[in-house]
């Protein structure tokens, strides 16, 4: 194999897991620029949302066996629910101080990570593929099946958000929310309702990326951790509160983190996309594509 | 009666911000609310439109009571108000600003987009020609696909007017919609405020600008340290010595 062929194919790698960052990435922003809050208990939903859709892809809910496809719309829309309510838990906190609504937020992701543990335990379990596990050669390059899956549908998402947002009057009226929410309201927008579909998108992402994500990585409680800070790092690096900024970040979290585990060494993988991202910030603390100044009046 | 505000008092800890005011506004006037700073004008607005509960009284809108209502339903009831800072949303254009006030008149579903695109197409031009006429109105037609916040501030102030006007209102409140305009833009604002009135919409205006509140008013109502210290035509007010006395001071003092 030429340097080439193996740079191309961490690279592809890099991006399958960066569409994962992405998505996670996603719901932080959609949710930091529309309430001002830092949700740290995303990386909890996360790692629902993967249960949600994993456990009747695996018949562990009353022998119930559905499809992955099917498997995968039933835990996206069982997580946007849940997103739904944990916007009404976390609504007065939105207008409380910063460190009220951080504690609540951590508060809520440790409860729920407890409930998935008592729920269906604390040893995760590895998840087959609906896909062939062969890979699939192009030109040299080997590409995992499910690899592909994932950043094809992936992209669908973002590309679909992005749409949904500046062309529906719903998302239209997100975008105004979140920009200044007493003006909406003054123009006829009940913000509540447009904070709650936020919470139901950005949860939704979350669980598509774990359900995505499962047949390659191993599934366990301890996942929310792991992904959450990565993804909360992608947010960071695109610029916190960005749609294209998460995209970027996620993507670019994604590669570096490939890059350095395949060309230096995989036990400094995470070292490495850190220090990356600390740096960044330094060059510009907005992140790649933020704003300079995401005003909360 | 359009706007009946009865007995109302709003009250922030010990500060009394409005105290036991009652104001009526009749439908196609324009109304004005002047008063020193402070004196409470801008409170009785954000009471009236939602943003404040008031610990006292009740505001009726055509005879339905909405003091407590949240703002946004207010809004949909028809009553529209303008904010006395520039508050655009940046990063939309002046016809994009117009159109997130035109969102609860649009009849398309979420799931046309993918099932019905074209019918989506065709509310949206419908749409847009409302939002131009809205900005026809305010003559910033020409700026249309601009960036809001790249104009000029008067313009701006204008897109903001246009903004509240576009949730189609039988009644609009303008705070202070001349602060920080020259003499040639006052004056176009003032046959823009006109020809508001002449399209059958009621106007409650906050303004400091006392040529223009006298040369367009039908009632003027004046408010010092929360009170209501006069109410009638611009002629008799301006002569009223307790209203001298608010803005001057007492005479020999």
């Amino acid at each position: 194999m030429t340097k080439t062929v193996i740079l191309i194919q961490t690279i592809v790698g890099g991006l399958g897991i960066g569409s994962i960052y992405a998505l996670v990435a996603l719901g932080y922003s959609m949710v930091y620029r529309s309430m001002g809050l830092v949700n740290f208990a995303h990386g909890s939903i996360y790692m629902i949302g993967t249960y949600f859709g994993i456990i009747f892809y695996r018949g562990m809910v009353a022998g119930i066996h559905l499809p992955y496809w099917a498997a995968f719309i039933v835990g996206v829309l069982l997580t946007a629910i849940l997103g739904v309510l944990l916007e009404r838990l976390f609504r007065p906190l939105a207008n409380l101080d910063l460190m009220l609504m951080l504690l609540g937020t951590i508060g809520v992701g440790i409860m729920l990570d407890n409930l998935a543990i008592i729920v269906w335990g604390a040893e995760g379990f590895a998840v087959r593929s609906p896909l062939p596990s062969k890979p699939i050669l192009v030109g040299g390059v080997s590409l995992l099946p499910q690899m592909l899956l994932v950043i094809g549908v992936g992209t669908l998402l973002m590309v679909g958000l992005q749409t949904f947002l500046s062309r529906t009057k719903v998302g239209k009226a997100m975008r105004a929310a979140a920009q200044d929410r007493e003006i909406a309201s003054a123009m006829g927008i009940p913000v509540n309702f447009t904070n709650a579909i936020t919470f139901a998108i950005g949860s939704g992402l979350a669980s598509a990326a774990g359900i995505l994500a499962a047949p390659i990585v191993y599934v366990n409680p301890s996942m929310s951790a792991a992904v959450g800070i990565k993804g909360f790092a992608s947010a960071i690096l695109g610029g916190l509160g960005s749609i294209p900024g998460a995209i970027v970040g996620g993507l670019s979290f994604g590669v570096i983190e490939a890059i350095s585990a395949g060309f230096i060494s995989s036990a400094y993988t995470k070292g490495i996309a850190f220090i990356i991202m600390v740096l960044v910030l330094m060059v510009k603390p907005s992140g790649i594509v933020g704003e300079t100044t995401v005003e909360k009046v | 009666m359009l706007l009946e505000i009865e007995n109302l008092t709003m009250q922030f800890g010990g500060l009394v911000a409005v105290n036991n005011v009652s104001l009526n506004i009749q439908e196609g006037e324009i109304h004005a609310l002047i008063g020193p700073n402070g004196s409470g004008k801008t409170t009785i607005f954000n009471v009236v439109s939602g943003y404040y509960k008031p610990t006292g009284g009740v505001v009726r809108f055509r005879g339905k009571q909405i003091s407590g209502l949240p703002a946004y339903r207010i809004t949909a009831l028809g009553l529209a108000r303008t904010f006395q800072n520039l508050r655009l949303f940046r990063s939309m254009t002046v016809m994009e600003n117009v159109l997130v006030s035109l969102g609860h008149h649009a009849k398309t579903r979420f799931w046309q987009h993918v099932l019905d695109p074209f019918s989506v197409r065709r509310e949206e031009e419908r749409l847009k020609e409302k939002a131009l006429e809205t900005l026809r109105v305010m003559r910033i037609e020409q700026y249309a696909d601009e960036q809001a916040t790249s104009l000029p501030y008067g313009l701006q102030r204008r897109v903001e007017i246009a903004r509240a006007l576009a949730t189609e209102p039988t009644l609009v409140l303008l705070d202070e919609p001349a602060a920080g305009l020259n003499e040639t833009e006052t004056a176009e604002l003032r046959d823009i405020l006109l020809q508001i009135r002449a399209s059958g919409i009621t106007v409650f205006l906050v303004e400091h600008d006392m040529k223009l509140v006298m040369e367009i008013s039908d009632v003027v109502s004046v408010l010092d340290y929360g009170k209501k210290i006069a109410e009638g035509s611009c002629s008799a007010v301006s002569c009223d010595p307790v209203v001298i006395e608010a803005y001057l001071g007492k005479e020999g003092e």
